[in-house]
């Protein structure tokens, strides 16, 4: 993969002189990228269960084990053959999970297509940091009800971390927190600051736990901390999906959001104040 | 296991190195997914599984020239690109875009049909533009948005100059434009 294969690529300066693509760069692609990335939520790729893919690796570095990657030579010059161990149930189990995402993709579309909006515009659904967000060509109808996360509790702030499986980070530029909340047996940790705003942390490795609805503007597409995130720059209905029975709950209109992905950890800070602002505060996590 | 999912990368990669193999083993269950998904994108097809395994199992062994305190997921996809190239180049074959259109979209939205029809056939001629674009630009493209990606982890990732990508990922959203149209602006 070294770029000298293809020189083509080479010069980005050399694309002014191709007449083919002179319209093209005037513009952006906001919209085809947009597509492309909406279509990446319907694309299936092979993910056998990840805690059996761990226990193959780690079986393969056990001390105990001989180091050889590969027995056969011809092979080592490539890539190494694949050890023959613990393909069959990976593979009876690869397409059971595909299905638990599709079923929880379908209790979204079910939603959206529930209302006349919804239905006039199922347009586009990404997938992006645990977060649905359903795109549509029209600003969804707002959600007048607010309603808290399932079993949404405050707890002290030095035993959040104790009571979710993941990292609890801070964002320096807020300070801490004025309260704290676990929901959903320990999936989400909130924190709350004055003036309405809140981060919530999840892992949405899986399978996301939030969607949203929005109308356009669409999704931002920006640079949180290094990774891709994404800024809704207005009002928007926000939702949950129940890890129990993937009931899908209608929360509450959030305001202008961040979302971001850290490894398997989601993000998302809502309220925060305009876009550069929680960029900010999104990089200031500690 | 609490403790396993609780730690961060740092953490486990620490504790990796000091060879606690349930560390690493906690990394490789939180990475499985993505890294499947880009074996498979980038064209590992069939064989993504054993790519991904290797480049697990490589990536501990070489632990040790990672850089503690920079992200490990454009680190370890790196790896998991090469291995997929390794396969490819061994195999004499081209990299194809080992993914297909999910059937979740047949069953979106039963009170519309015709909409739900259009909207998937609209997807399967953008999948098909994509596979049909110069290997560079597709890889651009599948990492940027099939992988979301940032440039700069493309670039890291493909081990491309940054210029590169950005080239190889204008020229591709051109051609798919080109393509396919502009239908959602």
């Amino acid at each position: 993969m070294s770029s000298h294969d293809d020189p083509s690529g080479d010069n980005p300066s050399g694309d002014a002189s191709d007449g083919t693509f002179d319209d093209a760069f005037d513009g952006t692609f906001d919209d085809i990228a947009a597509e492309l990335t909406a279509l990446a939520g319907f694309l299936d790729a092979p993910n056998p269960p990840p805690a059996d893919v761990a226990a193959a690796v780690r079986a393969r570095l056990e001390p105990g084990r001989p180091t050889t990657d590969a027995p056969d030579p011809e092979a080592t010059r490539h890539t190494p053959a694949p050890a023959p161990v613990r393909r069959t149930p990976a593979r009876l189990l690869r397409r059971r999970r595909w299905q638990v995402v599709t079923a929880i993709v379908l209790v979204v579309i079910a939603i959206t297509a529930a209302t006349p909006q919804g239905r006039a515009a199922v347009a586009t659904i990404l997938r992006l940091a645990g977060i649905e967000i359903t795109l549509g060509a029209t600003t969804p109808t707002p959600i007048a009800t607010p309603t808290p996360l399932p079993g949404e509790r405050v707890v002290a702030l030095e035993s959040l971390a104790g009571q979710v499986g993941f990292p609890i980070k801070v964002p320096a530029e807020l300070g801490d927190p004025q309260y704290a909340t676990v929901s959903d047996n320990g999936r989400v940790a909130s924190m709350f600051w004055p003036g309405g705003i809140r981060l919530d942390q999840f892992d949405g490795s899986l399978s996301p736990y939030f969607f949203k609805k929005v109308g356009p503007p669409w999704p931002e597409e920006i640079t949180v901390a290094g990774v891709t995130g994404w800024w809704l720059g207005g009002e928007h209905p926000l939702g949950y999906i129940t890890r129990d029975d993937d009931t899908a709950v209608p929360l509450r209109q959030a305001k202008p959001t961040l979302i971001w992905q850290s490894g398997a950890l989601c993000y998302r800070l809502e309220g925060a104040g305009g876009k550069e602002r929680a960029v900010q505060v999104a990089n200031s996590l500690r | 296991m609490k403790s396993d999912s609780s730690m961060d990368d740092d953490e486990a990669i620490g504790r990796s190195l000091a060879g606690d193999l349930a560390a690493y083993e906690a990394l490789v269950a939180r990475y499985s997914a993505l890294a499947h998904r880009t074996a498979a994108m980038l064209g590992a097809g069939d064989e993504a599984e054993d790519v991904v395994q290797e480049a697990f199992v490589k990536a501990f062994r070489h632990l040790a020239t990672f850089r503690r305190g920079s992200p490990f997921r454009p680190w370890l996809l790196r790896i998991v690109a090469n291995e997929t190239h390794n396969l490819t180049r061994s195999r004499g074959r081209r990299s194809d875009l080992a993914v297909r259109l999910s059937a979740t979209a047949d069953l979106r939205a039963p009170d519309d049909p015709e909409g739900a029809a259009v909207a998937q056939d609209r997807r399967a001629r953008l999948l098909e533009a994509v596979r049909n674009l110069p290997e560079r630009e597709r890889q651009a493209v599948v990492c940027r948005y099939f992988l979301q990606l940032s440039e700069a982890e493309t670039a890291q990732v493909l081990d491309w100059p940054l210029g590169t990508v950005k080239s190889s990922t204008h020229r591709g959203l051109a051609r798919l434009r080109e393509e396919v149209g502009s239908e959602l602006a």
